[in-house]
C-alpha cells in the first residue's frame, strides 16, 4: 500500500513536470487590454491611438524615437537636404515586409504618395502637409520633395509608416496589415481580438514575447479588473484613482494639455490684465494633486514639454496669486461682467471636474464665470467658429509631430485653425520658424514666442498629463513619452 | 391567416421604411460627421476635401436619394470611421448580442415563473415578501453597478469566470446574470399577478370542485391562461434588449455586441453605420412582434387570424 502511494506520488510529480515544463518554456505570450477596438487596421488611414497601438508593432516608420525621444534612423540609414525643398534618405538594404515585398525606393515613395493622395482622404494628413510628392532615385534612395523650405520634414517621416505596395493596393489591406517591424497580424475578430506574433526573421532581431493578444475593453474598471484577475498583463489609460488597486503602475509625461482658450480678438477679454489675472486665479498645483492624483505635472506657460523642439526651459508658470488677480481685474476695471466659458465633458480625462474646478477658483477671486457643457458637436462648431469666439473655451492638444510648429500653427496663430489669439508679433515669428531650416534660428524663435505668449496670457495654461499603465507582476517594460507600446521592447521575468 | 400576414407583413415593411426614413433625416441635421472624424488640427482644405469626397457637400434630397437607392440593394455605404461596408459590421456584431440577450432572457425566464407562482400560491406570505423583494431589486438595480459588484467578486476575489472578453460558456455568465435582473423582477411581477388574477376565476373553482389536484389546475388551467401577458412582456423584454439595451453591460463587459457598436455610431455620428445599425433594429422588432403575434394564437386557440 505504501509503496503504490509513494509510485503514485512520483508519477504525480513526473506528469506535473511534464506538464509544466513544455508551458514555461513557450509561454512567452502576453494579453494586452486597449480602451477600444481599433476603427481600422489601415497604419495610414486614421488618426486613432487604438489603431497606432496595434500598428506601432506591424509597421516601421524611416525614423524613430530613442527614450529621450531623439529622432534616430529605423528603415533609413541616413538623410540630407538636398536643396530648400528636397530631401533624400537612403534606406538600410535587405529589409522585406513579412509578405516578401521588399522594403526598398518604391516602396516608400508608394507609401508617401499614398498617405498624401487627396482621394486616399487620410486623418493623417495634416501631418504631412508640406509634402509634394516622392520619388525614386535609386533602390534604395527616395527623394521627398515639399511645397517650401520645411524643417520639420524628419520628425513628420517618424510618423509616417512604410506599407508594402501590392499588398497596400489588394482588398481588405485595412484587415490584413502587412509590415517589417517585430511583430506580424495573425488575426483580428472586430471588437473581440487582435492576435499578433513574433515576426522570426525580424531584421532587428525577433522580440522576446512571441504572442501578443491585444484586446479591447472600454470599461476602466473593468480593465484593471481584468489585470487584477491576470487575465491581462498590460493596460493602458489607467485613471488616478485606480493606481493603488494595479500589481504594477507606470508613469511617464505624456503629450495632453488641457488648456483654456482666451479670446483675445474681441469681448471682454481683450484686456490682457483680465487673461493675466484668470492665469493668476488658478491654481494649478492643487489640480495637478487633487484632480489628477499627482500624476499631472504644471505646465510652464506653453502647450509643449521638453520632449517637444522649441519647448523653452527658461519661461516659468503664473504662480497662484489669488490677489495679484483681483488687482490685475480692478485695474481693468472688471466689474463683473459674465464671462462665456464653453467645454464639453467625457472625451479628456476629467474634462469636466477640471472646468468646474477652473470656474470655481475664477469665481473666488470674484470673476463671473457663464459655464456651458455642451454637446460633442455643438462644441466642435464653437471651437472651430472663425467669427464669434466664444471668450473662453476648454481643449486639449497633443502633439505627436514633436515639434512646436504643430501646436502654434494651430493654436498660438492668428490664422490658426483652433485659434483664437491673435498677435502679429507671434504669427510672424511662427510663419518664419516653419520655414527657417537652420535649427538654432528656428529654436530661438520659438522660445522667443513662448515668452511673449506667456506675458501676454495667450491661454490659461494648466497641466502636462502623465499616461499611467498597470502592468501585472511578470512583465517588465518602461513607458515611452511618444505614449507609444512596444510590445518589443517588453520582457517577462 | 395568409391575409394577416400580408398585411401585417405590408406595416413592417412601412415600419422599417419609416424609421430609416427618419434616421436619414434627422442625422443630417445633426452636428458634422466630417469635423468629429478629422483631428482638431486639420486644414480647412482637407476638411473640404473630405466633405466632397464623402458626399456631405450635396444637397440633403441628392444624399437621400443616394441613401434610399442603396439602401433597397441593402448596401448603407462605408462606415465612415471603419472604412469598410456598414451592414456587414452590425450583422457580424449581432449574435454577440443574440447569445447575450437570450441567455440573458432564459435565466430571467427561468428564475421569475417559480418566483412569480410562489409568491401568487401564498399572497402576503413571507415567501411572497421574498419573492417581491428580489423582483423589485432586479427591477431597481443598476446593471453596470451590478455588473461590477460581479466582476468584483467572481474573477478578482474568487478567480471564477471572466472580466470581460468573449468566447467560452464562462464569458457569458456575469453579463447574461447581470442583464437577466432587469427582466427577471419585471416577469416575476407580471407572474404573480397574472396568476394570481387566474386563481381567483371561475373555471379553476369549478376545476378544484372537480377533484383536480392542486398542481394540475395550476399548470394545466391558471398558467396556461396567464400565459398571454408573460409572452407579451418577455417579448417586449426580449426586444428592448436586442434594441441596443445590451450596450451598458455590453461596455462593462467588453462584449462585442451591437450595443456598443451603435454607442460608438452615435458618438462618432457615424452616419452609414448608425443608419445599418438603426435598420437592422427595426427589422429585429418587427419580426420578433410577429411572432409574438403568432405565439398567441399557439396559446389561446380562441385567437384567430
Amino acid at each position: 500500500m505504501r509503496k503504490l502511494a509513494i509510485l503514485f506520488c512520483v508519477i504525480l510529480a513526473g506528469a506535473l513536470l511534464l506538464s509544466v515544463s513544455p508551458l514555461m518554456a513557450q509561454d512567452s505570450s502576453i494579453t494586452v487590454a486597449i480602451g477600444g477596438d481599433p476603427t481600422t487596421l489601415d497604419p495610414q488611414a486614421a488618426d486613432d491611438g487604438n489603431e497606432r497601438a496595434v500598428n506601432d508593432n506591424i509597421y516601421e516608420t524611416l525614423l524613430t524615437r530613442d527614450a529621450s525621444m531623439a529622432l534616430q534612423p529605423l528603415l533609413a540609414e541616413g538623410y540630407e537636404q538636398i536643396d530648400a525643398t528636397t530631401w533624400q534618405f537612403t534606406l538600410k538594404s535587405g529589409i522585406s515586409f513579412t509578405n516578401g515585398e521588399p522594403m526598398n525606393a518604391e516602396a516608400v515613395a508608394f507609401s508617401i504618395n499614398r498617405n498624401i493622395n487627396p482621394e486616399f482622404n487620410s486623418e493623417q494628413l495634416s501631418f504631412f502637409e508640406t509634402i509634394t510628392g516622392a520619388s525614386v532615385v535609386d533602390d534604395l534612395t527616395v527623394s521627398i520633395t515639399t511645397n517650401g523650405p520645411d524643417p520639420i520634414l524628419p520628425a513628420r517621416m517618424y510618423w509616417l509608416k512604410i506599407v508594402p505596395p501590392v499588398a497596400a493596393q489588394a482588398d481588405g489591406f485595412a484587415e490584413n496589415p502587412v509590415g517589417t517591424g517585430p511583430y506580424k497580424f495573425v488575426s483580428w475578430s472586430r471588437g473581440q481580438q487582435i492576435e499578433l506574433e513574433a515576426n522570426a526573421e525580424y531584421w532587428g532581431g525577433a522580440p522576446s514575447i512571441s504572442r501578443v493578444v491585444i484586446r479591447p475593453i472600454p470599461e476602466e474598471s473593468t480593465r484593471l479588473a481584468a489585470l487584477q484577475a491576470g487575465e491581462v498583463d498590460f493596460v493602458r489609460d489607467l485613471i488616478p484613482e485606480q493606481i493603488d488597486q494595479a500589481p504594477v503602475v507606470k508613469h511617464i509625461p505624456g503629450l495632453e494639455f488641457p488648456i483654456v482658450r482666451l479670446n483675445n480678438k474681441d469681448g471682454i477679454l481683450t484686456d490682457v490684465r483680465i487673461r493675466q489675472a484668470i492665469n493668476y486665479a488658478v491654481d494649478k498645483e492643487a489640480i495637478a494633486e487633487a484632480l489628477y492624483g499627482g500624476y499631472a505635472v504644471v505646465a510652464q506657460a506653453q502647450v509643449i514639454n521638453s520632449s517637444h523642439f522649441g519647448f523653452n526651459p527658461d519661461v516659468q508658470a503664473y504662480p497662484y496669486a489669488p490677489d495679484m488677480a483681483r488687482q490685475l481685474l480692478a485695474e481693468a476695471g472688471y466689474s463683473g461682467e459674465p464671462i462665456q466659458f464653453i467645454g464639453e465633458a467625457g472625451r479628456w480625462l476629467k474634462d469636466r471636474e477640471l472646468i468646474e474646478v477652473v470656474a470655481a477658483m475664477l469665481t473666488d477671486v470674484g470673476i463671473t464665470v457663464d459655464v456651458q457643457i455642451l454637446e460633442w458637436s455643438n462644441y466642435l462648431d464653437l471651437l472651430f467658429a472663425a467669427e464669434n469666439q466664444p471668450s473662453m473655451i476648454f481643449v486639449a492638444n497633443d502633439n505627436t509631430l514633436f515639434d512646436a510648429d504643430r501646436t502654434f500653427s494651430g493654436y498660438y496663430s492668428c490664422e490658426g485653425r483652433v485659434s483664437s489669439y491673435c498677435n502679429d508679433e507671434v504669427t510672424q515669428l511662427i510663419n518664419t520658424a516653419r520655414t527657417e531650416t537652420d535649427s538654432a534660428a528656428r529654436l530661438e524663435m520659438y522660445h522667443r514666442v513662448v515668452e511673449l505668449t506667456r506675458e501676454d496670457a495667450a491661454f490659461l495654461f494648466l497641466v502636462n498629463l502623465e499616461n499611467i499603465y498597470g502592468l501585472s507582476e511578470r512583465l517588465e517594460w518602461e513607458p515611452r513619452q511618444d505614449g507609444k507600446i512596444l510590445f518589443a521592447q517588453m520582457t517577462l521575468k | 391567416m395568409s391575409a394577416y400576414l400580408a398585411r401585417r407583413l405590408f406595416y413592417s415593411i412601412a415600419v422599417v421604411i419609416g424609421v430609416s426614413v427618419a434616421v436619414f433625416l434627422i442625422t443630417h441635421q445633426l452636428g458634422d460627421p466630417v469635423r468629429m472624424m478629422l483631428p482638431l488640427e486639420a486644414s480647412e482644405e482637407q476638411y473640404q476635401a473630405a466633405r466632397q469626397q464623402l458626399g456631405f457637400n450635396d444637397p440633403v434630397l441628392v444624399q437621400f436619394a443616394r441613401f434610399s437607392v442603396d439602401a433597397v440593394r441593402g448596401d448603407f455605404g462605408d462606415s465612415l470611421w471603419m472604412d469598410a461596408p456598414a451592414l456587414p459590421l452590425v450583422l457580424e456584431r449581432l449574435p454577440a448580442t443574440f447569445l447575450l440577450a437570450g441567455t440573458a432572457i432564459i435565466i430571467a425566464l427561468v428564475l421569475a415563473v417559480p418566483l412569480g407562482i410562489i409568491a401568487a400560491l401564498k399572497p402576503r406570505s413571507l415567501l411572497d415578501h421574498v419573492a417581491s423583494l428580489t423582483a423589485l431589486l432586479g427591477l431597481s438595480i443598476a446593471d453596470f453597478w451590478l455588473g461590477l459588484m460581479l466582476i468584483f467578486i467572481f474573477p478578482v476575489s474568487l478567480g471564477l469566470f471572466y472580466t470581460s472578453g468573449y468566447g467560452t460558456w464562462e464569458h457569458l455568465v456575469l453579463p447574461a446574470v447581470t442583464l437577466a435582473a432587469r427582466p427577471l423582477g419585471r416577469i416575476s411581477q407580471i407572474v404573480r399577478s397574472s396568476v394570481l388574477d387566474e386563481l381567483d376565476k371561475n373555471y379553476v373553482t369549478a376545476a378544484r370542485a372537480r377533484g383536480l389536484s392542486e398542481q394540475a389546475t395550476l399548470l394545466g388551467h391558471a398558467l396556461r391562461n396567464a400565459a398571454i401577458p408573460i409572452v407579451t412582456l418577455t417579448g417586449f423584454e426580449l426586444t428592448r434588449l436586442l434594441a441596443g439595451f445590451t450596450v451598458v453591460v455590453e461596455a462593462v463587459f467588453g462584449w462585442p455586441g451591437v450595443g456598443l457598436l451603435a454607442v460608438d455610431a452615435i458618438e462618432r455620428q457615424d452616419l452609414p453605420l448608425l443608419q445599418a445599425d438603426v435598420f437592422v433594429v427595426a427589422m429585429i422588432v418587427v419580426v420578433i412582434n410577429l411572432l409574438i403575434d403568432l405565439l398567441y394564437g399557439a396559446l389561446d386557440p380562441r385567437i384567430r387570424y
